[in-house]
């Protein structure tokens, strides 16, 4: 599913070069749950980037579903992202002054069909959001949101979900409803990549991989 | 990408920031609106200006001939007119191969008109009975007078539309006797109003008769007081007056460098002025107004300018779901457009809404140039665009990872 290899990112900071990653290599198959754990500055945000083709690396190769994602164009990494990629963010990220219903619609929108409202709806029941479709990003709270980006995130059957700290902006009981609706994805069949700093987030995930100062390690299998 | 969806969630945005999105659409909004009320009303006023001149000047396929230099424009005195135009210079003229026919005319105010115990002083107007066909006027009650009337001295009048109400309101005046000085006359018809001339004054308070008539048995004179020509030609009327002053500089002995004893005007050529002046100024106030809009489309990119650094992060977000670089671009280019274009549409029907005031209060016709709308219509829009164009550039180009970072 996921393939990289030798991956680098080299930024430049203020004139400086920063190495964000270095020589990463690692797979990611179907339907695996992976934790990328790292410390603040570590690269792991990078990586995920990448990987959601939203970045492109410096060096080396990365291969989604057998295709090289290195040497693509703006439109086509687009489409990619749009297609086969699910983001949730750490902040939720809905768009402000727009309903539920209207911020999972968004994603159908750019993939260039008309949005089904159907589905929009649906895909809010599924993440328990039912009675929630016509409120506001406002009017939500924090777990809400994040399962309404949950929900946006996979509108488009994406191949793989692509999680950066999806509970660090949530007290521990929403971040744990949030976590087991994670779980109950993967147990549907769904990719997952999560990257965070808390090891108890970590402990709930398959396969822990480590990142520090740029480089990929895998660690014990957790489970 | 489906470009109906995206338009309606690129509009629902608007909707859901409506105070920003009506301020940003003002600017366009009072350009479009001037530009309409300029356009429309400058139409207007043209259309009005020439119909008070054709009142006044009658068809444009005339010349008008006054006696002396430049002076005694306008009404005359019995007292106060050169006696240098002769019915015989009217017969020689009507005889050039450039002119179809001539109406003489005798005019004299401070006559007093009685019928029964009223009385009036319209002017009195002793006219050739081609005097009709000759202005474009109409008779509405009864008939004009004819030429065997002219020959045989009749005492016989046709009113103008105001003399009419005044000395027979309510009642029917053909046949009816009136005094003109002391001398009765029979009512043989009434002239349709002609209306307001171009200093706004009424030209129909007036009365006429045959000019012979009035010339041996009112007036007691034998010089005419103007002389209306009509060419077969009108386009080559300037050619046509310079052969008439000829004839006339021949027939008055006036030779070398000495002055004309008469006037001729030509109403195409004061048409051509005045309409010249009139589209002068109704060119400098429509760029004025289009300056306007133009600052409205600055409002419109500053304000887009600033919405695309404070939707930073909704910028990141689009793109991670799957907007490209030229959906972002779309975004905020179509914002940009889809305000103008409200704007425009706003100020087409204020300008509309104005148009009909400005009509009502100057007293002119309400006329909308829809040419003028579609123009600003497509105006509304360029600016949109020029002006999204720039912010809407930066937007696509804003780097996701950072937008995304907050």
């Amino acid at each position: 599913m996921i393939r990289v290899q030798n991956l680098s990112k080299t930024y430049s900071r203020g004139g400086e070069p920063v190495v964000a990653l270095r020589e990463v290599s690692c797979e990611i198959a179907s339907g695996e749950f992976v934790v990328i754990r790292g410390a603040s500055g570590s690269g792991k945000s990078t990586l995920l980037n990448i990987l959601g083709c939203l970045d492109t690396p410096t060096s080396g190769a990365y291969l989604l579903d057998g295709t090289d994602v290195a040497s693509k164009s703006d439109s086509e990494l687009s489409r990619i992202r749009s297609q086969k990629i699910g983001f949730v963010f750490q902040s939720f990220n809905l768009l402000p002054r727009t309903t539920a219903r209207e911020n999972v619609e968004l994603p159908m929108i750019y993939a260039g069909g008309a949005p089904s409202r159907a589905r929009a709806t649906a895909a809010l029941e599924r993440v328990g959001l039912g009675h929630r479709v016509h409120h506001f990003a406002t009017e939500l709270s924090g777990g809400e949101q994040q399962r309404v980006a949950i929900a946006r995130a996979l509108i488009n059957n994406p191949a793989v979900l692509l999680a950066d700290e999806p509970t660090g902006n949530l007290d521990e009981s929403a971040g744990a409803t949030v976590m087991s609706l994670l779980q109950e994805l993967n147990n549907e069949g769904h990719t997952i990549v999560l990257v965070t700093h808390d090891p108890a987030v970590a402990a709930r995930a398959q396969r822990t991989l480590a990142i520090r100062d740029g480089v990929l390690s895998e660690t014990e299998v957790a489970k | 990408m489906n470009l109906l969806p995206f338009l309606l969630s690129v509009g629902r945005t608007l909707s859901r920031n409506r105070i920003r999105a009506i301020l940003m659409m003002a600017g366009v909004t009072i350009g479009i609106a001037s530009l309409t009320i300029l356009a429309s009303i400058g139409e207007s006023t043209r259309r009005e200006t020439m119909k008070r001149f054709k009142n006044m000047l009658g068809t444009f396929d005339t010349v008008i001939i006054r006696p002396g230099a430049g002076k005694n424009r306008g009404m005359v005195t019995l007292a106060n007119v050169d006696p240098t135009l002769r019915f015989e210079d009217a017969s020689a003229m009507a005889q050039m191969p450039d002119v179809r026919q001539v109406a003489q005319i005798q005019d004299a105010l401070d006559i007093d008109v009685k019928y029964r115990d009223r009385v009036e002083t319209p002017a009195i107007f002793g006219v050739s009975s081609n005097w009709p066909e000759l202005r474009g006027d109409e008779v509405v009650d009864g008939a004009f007078f004819s030429e065997d009337d002219n020959r045989s001295l009749a005492r016989v009048a046709v009113l103008g539309a105001e003399s009419r109400t005044r000395l027979f309101p309510g009642e029917n005046p053909i046949g009816k006797t009136i005094r003109i000085g002391d001398v009765p006359f029979v009512v043989r018809g009434v002239m349709a109003a002609r209306g307001a001339g171009p200093a706004g004054g009424s030209l129909d308070n007036l009365i006429f008769t045959p000019v012979t008539t009035a010339s041996k048995r009112l007036f007691n004179r034998d010089f005419l007081t103007m002389m209306i020509v009509q060419l077969k030609d009108p386009n080559d009327s300037d050619a046509a007056v310079r052969r008439i002053e000829a004839l006339l500089r021949e027939r008055h002995h006036i030779n070398g460098s000495a002055l004309d004893d008469f006037n001729v005007t030509n109403p195409r050529a004061v048409m051509a002025q005045v309409t010249s002046l009139g589209s002068t100024l109704q060119k400098l106030l429509r760029v004025v107004a289009i300056l306007a809009t133009a600052i409205g489309g600055v409002v419109i990119m500053s304000v887009t300018l600033i919405a695309v650094s404070e939707r930073k992060r909704e910028i990141g977000v689009r793109r991670a779901v799957g907007a490209s670089r030229l959906a972002v671009l779309l975004q905020f280019l179509l914002e940009a457009v889809l305000l103008a274009f409200a704007g425009g549409f706003a100020g087409a029907g204020i300008g509309i809404g104005g148009t009909q005031i400005v009509a009502n209060w100057q007293h002119l016709p309400f006329l909308i140039q829809e040419r003028a709308v579609a123009l600003s219509l497509l105006l509304s829009i360029v600016i949109g665009l020029v002006f999204g164009i720039y912010p809407a550039w930066k937007a696509a180009n804003t780097n996701p990872v950072d937008a995304l970072r907050g």
